[in-house]
């Protein structure tokens, strides 16, 4: 009892900061990202019908892939946008105001292009990590 | 242990005044213009840091992200989602939707609450 380790998990301590091994890391959560997006989205189309299920459960398989990795005491935000390639514009922006020490996002785009098909489909995901509680 | 309760409104997020922070920005930035690409990475940059300025002026121990996304109409169809772990009693989201004749428009907020 009363001893308090690194890897204190439940209880009280003292540390205002996530050590470093348990820190966002965005390199390793873009990976992580990158492989759902792939997995999930090789050889889909865009069909209207499927889409809002679609991006609801990648949502949710990212979070819950993110939440195994274990960083300490995060809490995160996962977004997922899918349009349809049509040639139109889009343009996407984010602003944070957080601990810049601590906080951090990662985000990785994923396209299905040159299939000859007219309905493919560009795919956004972007995450954004805030350290708290 | 003590179960926390926020006790006052700053730990409330409060969805529909943050909603009307955005739509006005939104309106300010893109009020009558139709979709340029030479502009839009500047009106996105432009709602998010307006957005997130007026936000931040309310004084509330939050954290913020703020998204948004511009996308040209030309019939193509666009979905977005997202999943939070967080914890549901202080932290809040809200999303505004807006389109005009060239452009459609969705802004997200994400306020995390900074537990003092």
């Amino acid at each position: 009892m009363g001893e308090l380790g690194a890897d204190d998990g439940a209880g009280n301590t003292y540390s205002l900061r996530p050590s470093l091994q348990r820190r966002f890391k965005s390199s390793t959560v873009k990976e992580c990202i990158h492989a759902i997006l792939k997995e999930k989205l090789a050889n889909v189309q865009y069909v209207p019908e499927e889409m809002p299920q679609l991006t609801k459960s990648l949502s949710e398989i990212i979070k819950d892939r993110l939440k195994e990795e274990g960083f300490d005491r995060y809490k995160m935000v996962v977004q997922v946008v899918i349009g349809e390639q049509r040639g139109e514009g889009v343009n996407m922006a984010a602003r944070c105001f957080w601990d810049a020490d601590t906080d951090s996002y990662a985000h990785d785009v994923f396209m299905n292009v040159g299939r000859g098909s007219t309905r493919d489909k560009v795919l956004y995901a972007l995450l954004s990590f805030c350290y708290g509680v | 242990m003590e179960e926390f309760h926020p006790h006052n409104d700053e730990m409330i997020f409060n969805a529909d005044e943050a909603h009307n922070i955005v739509k006005e920005c939104i309106e300010s930035v893109l009020g009558k213009a139709d979709y340029n690409h030479n502009k839009v990475n500047q009106w996105t940059a432009a709602i998010v840091e307006q957005s997130l300025t007026h936000l931040v002026k309310l004084g509330k121990t939050y954290k913020y992200i703020v998204t948004c996304a511009v996308m040209q109409r030309s019939g193509a169809g666009l979905h977005t989602a997202s999943s939070c772990f967080w914890d549901t009693t202080t932290d809040g989201t809200c999303t505004v939707r807006w389109e005009n004749r060239t452009m459609n428009c969705i802004v997200n907020v994400f306020a995390v609450a900074i537990i003092l």
